[in-house]
């Protein structure tokens, strides 16, 4: 039981594994020892005034990124003298430390989480003030800038600015989304061009009598991926959002792109592809079972290797998944190509006592020495470009660098829309509905628009 | 001693009976002069914690208000025209009637077989106390327990699931969110009918035992006794059994967020209670917290227990038989 509660516990939104272990095939990741015992680099920026900071963290101080940032912590503690006032808060800690405490005067300087949540729970009450300047400090790499070694396409975003255009977040971390296989069970498998591809894919693991799709079906948000993947890509970036901000509901029928996305998922919820249990299931016992190779497939974020890994580890077994992954295909009919990331970044709030200590040690992070510990330690993706990756996010972290595609952030962001209620009402009662084959795909586009007038009406 | 004087005294000035009247009243003047000392620091208490908070419950239901340091701004009935129009209270409220009526007679008639059953039952009282143990276990672990032993996992099945494979019935998605209500159902049956029927047979220990022997030798049957002696006997008791229940039940939380859902997340809407949806709005949002509406949500709470118990001890009110 306490296994299963930690398992949960790690859950997604960055989600790793313990630490320690993992790694490719042999469930083991050199370097880490290497990375904590390293010397600290020198600070690029350092402030000249502020003598500390407050910093409340996303993570926990025993988890991956915790231990990448504590060391980070320590270093810039040596070399400026700046002291470090650090609360690990764990996920939740915007609804739960940062949005009350933006009333009062003990605000932290600088706080973390993804982009969507930060603009949902703190930029939407006017609780951030713009880093832009972070991106002209220098990260301790001669006179290289945040700027020079970040691609504007990691931050330069509309759903990382404020409502004045300024920048509320520095991205360190970056999460991107794909289609995971195991590639000693595919070793042929050529990543789907089109989504008839897609399909093909699918209908051959069932007949090899595989289930084709694991889902873990109880998280309403890993349900939703599918309608809002294939959508992005007939409606472009920021073209959902919009629809779900009609108070009629009647953008879902006017855009034609909608409908199609949808019949689409009717396809998948009608085929049969979803692994037998799916939709009676607690997190993380699908993906468990994918990684147990009774499904072929398994659509989820960056953190899908990090948390089958562990998984695996726990098991007790010697052997690992050699990690595949690729894109959701281009519709042929839709005219975007899509990649899909979720930044997680520093921000500094308004009413910051320290804001120069907190946006020197936001540069810091960036430093390569530094940042070079998510992937080594916490076997994630970063903005930077030149760091290398565990193998089993080369194709995420190809995807995400690939300047054909257009991006667009998780599920366009809808997750954060009216604090979460429009979800909760009005999308996910329906795409689920749509997913498990209750309802065709005109019923779930004809629900959306009556539902979405409803709840806009009533929300006044 | 008021006696010992008057044997001493050859004239006594006052009576016998007006010296003992005089003491309890110097008694009775002393425990007024208490009164107040020994009752103002519960009150206060009380209306601290209790009067005060209840009040500015149903003053914020009509504001929007963030929490800590914001200033609730008076929105009249918006909050409650917003829950009324919203699915996810609707789902709520009727969940949590259903849990009430439900689940509530379903633990009331396992209590009653049980009163029926374990007080001519050898070891009575240690099965009594064995029923009990659901309730010392936190309804979060209770959740997880279930959980995991209803997991739908073809060829690795949870337990009840498993057994029901080995004698040949089909397993059962019990998770699925249109199972899982009944599910938790099923639960708060079995782990809340321990405590019932202990406060039940408690009022059932006190029933002279002569009578049901004169109800054996008149030939009555177990269903005869129940309804003739241990019933009429111990309706206060069962009045107030139902009372409790219906204030414990419209709280439910914890079993449906760790059953209904993965247990990070809130689960599905369809499978919210009262409680989750206070819960929700106050911590659960991904945006700055709801406390106003939280409040409105409280508000309908209370209206609803205060409906229910009313109705209910309306419902059960008889004269008190004497024995």
């Amino acid at each position: 039981m306490a296994a299963a509660a930690v398992l949960t516990l790690a859950g997604c939104g960055g989600g790793s594994d313990a630490g320690g272990g993992g790694g490719e095939a042999p469930l083991t990741l050199p370097g880490v020892d290497d990375y904590l015992n390293a010397p600290c680099p020198e600070v690029g920026t350092k402030p000249a005034t502020d003598k500390e900071f407050t910093y409340w963290s996303m993570w926990t101080e025993d988890e991956p990124q915790g231990k990448v940032l504590s060391k980070a912590i320590r270093c810039f503690q040596d070399k400026t003298g700046v002291k470090v006032n650090v609360q690990w808060l764990g996920r939740k800690l915007l609804t739960q430390n940062v949005a009350p405490s933006l009333n009062t005067d003990t605000v932290p300087d600088l706080f973390d989480q993804d982009i969507s949540q930060v603009r949902a729970a703190v930029v939407a009450a006017g609780g951030t003030q713009s880093v832009e300047d972070v991106l002209d400090y220098k990260v301790g790499e001669g006179d290289k800038t945040v700027r020079d070694v970040v691609p504007a396409s990691f931050y330069d975003m509309p759903q990382a600015k404020q409502d004045d255009g300024a920048l509320f977040s520095v991205p360190y971390e970056i999460l991107g989304n794909a289609w995971w296989y195991n590639k000693d069970l595919f070793p042929d498998l050529k990543p789907p061009q089109t989504m008839d591809d897609l399909f093909a894919l699918f209908d051959k693991a069932k007949a090899d009598g595989m289930a084709a799709i694991a889902q873990d079906g109880d998280i309403n948000f890993y349900n939703a991926y599918f309608f809002t993947q294939i959508a992005a890509r007939y409606v472009g970036p920021g073209g959902l959002s919009e629809a779900a901000q009609d108070k009629t509901g009647q953008a879902w029928k006017t855009e034609p792109g909608f409908a199609k996305a949808a019949a689409l998922v009717e396809r998948m919820g009608d085929g049969g592809y979803f692994i037998d249990g799916w939709d009676a299931s607690k997190f993380p016992q699908v993906q468990q079972r994918w990684a147990d190779g009774e499904a072929a497939f398994l659509f989820v974020g960056s953190w899908g290797p990090s948390e089958t890994r562990e998984y695996l580890n726990k098991q007790g077994g010697d052997k690992g998944i050699s990690y595949g992954s690729f894109q959701f295909p281009t519709p042929s009919d839709a005219p975007h190509k899509i990649v899909e990331q979720l930044p997680i970044g520093f921000s500094v709030t308004k009413k910051a006592a320290h804001p120069e200590a907190a946006k020197a040690f936001i540069a810091y992070v960036l430093n390569k020495d530094i940042l070079s510990g998510i992937p080594a330690v916490a076997d994630n993706l970063t903005p930077r470009p030149d760091l290398a990756v565990p193998d089993s996010l080369k194709d995420v972290k190809a995807a995400l660098e690939d300047d054909s595609a257009e991006r667009a952030i998780f599920m366009d962001g809808l997750d954060g829309l009216a604090a979460g209620k429009w979800v909760d009402n009005v999308f996910y009662p329906l795409n689920n509905d749509l997913l498990k084959g209750n309802i065709s795909a005109q019923q779930f586009i004809d629900g959306l628009a009556a539902k979405q007038a409803e709840f806009w009406k009533a929300a006044g | 001693m008021a006696a010992s004087p008057q044997t001493s005294r050859p004239a006594p000035v006052t009576s016998p009976e007006a010296d003992v009247t005089s003491a309890a009243g110097a008694h009775l003047v002393r425990k007024k002069r208490l009164f107040w000392p020994f009752l103002l620091p519960a009150i206060g208490l009380y209306v601290l914690f209790m009067v005060v908070p209840t009040v500015a419950t149903v003053v914020l239901g009509f504001t929007s208000w963030q929490g800590a340091g914001d200033t609730p701004e008076f929105n009249g009935v918006g909050n409650f025209t917003e829950l009324f129009a919203s699915d996810a209270f609707l789902y709520s409220f009727l969940n949590t009637l259903l849990y009430i009526f439900v689940a509530g007679v379903g633990t009331f008639l396992l209590a009653f077989l049980f009163t029926m059953v374990l007080r001519e039952m050898r070891g009575g009282k240690l099965v009594r106390a064995i029923l009990f143990f659901p309730n010392i276990v936190a309804p979060v672990a209770l959740g997880m327990f279930f959980s995991i032993i209803m997991i739908y996992r073809p060829n690795r099945q949870g337990l009840v699931n498993y057994l029901l494979e080995s004698i040949g019935v089909d397993a059962v998605k019990f998770l699925a969110p249109e199972n899982v209500t009944w599910v938790v159902i099923g639960c708060l049956i079995w782990a809340s009918a321990g405590f019932y029927i202990t406060i039940l047979m408690a009022a059932v220990d006190r029933i002279p035992p002569y009578l049901y022997e004169d109800a054996d030798i008149a030939g009555a049957t177990p269903w005869q006794k129940f309804r003739n002696v241990t019933l009429p006997l111990t309706w206060d008791v069962i009045g107030v059994a139902g009372v409790l229940w219906t204030i414990g039940a419209i709280k439910i939380f914890e079993l449906v967020f760790v059953l209904a859902g993965p247990g990070t997340y809130s689960p599905p809407i369809e499978s919210w209670t009262l409680g989750l949806y206070v819960f929700d709005r106050s911590f659960g949002t991904a945006g700055s917290p709801e406390y106003g509406m939280a409040c409105a949500a409280a508000v309908m709470m209370i209206a609803l227990v205060s409906v229910l118990v009313v109705a209910l001890r309306r419902l059960m009110r008889r004269e008190t038989i004497q024995f």
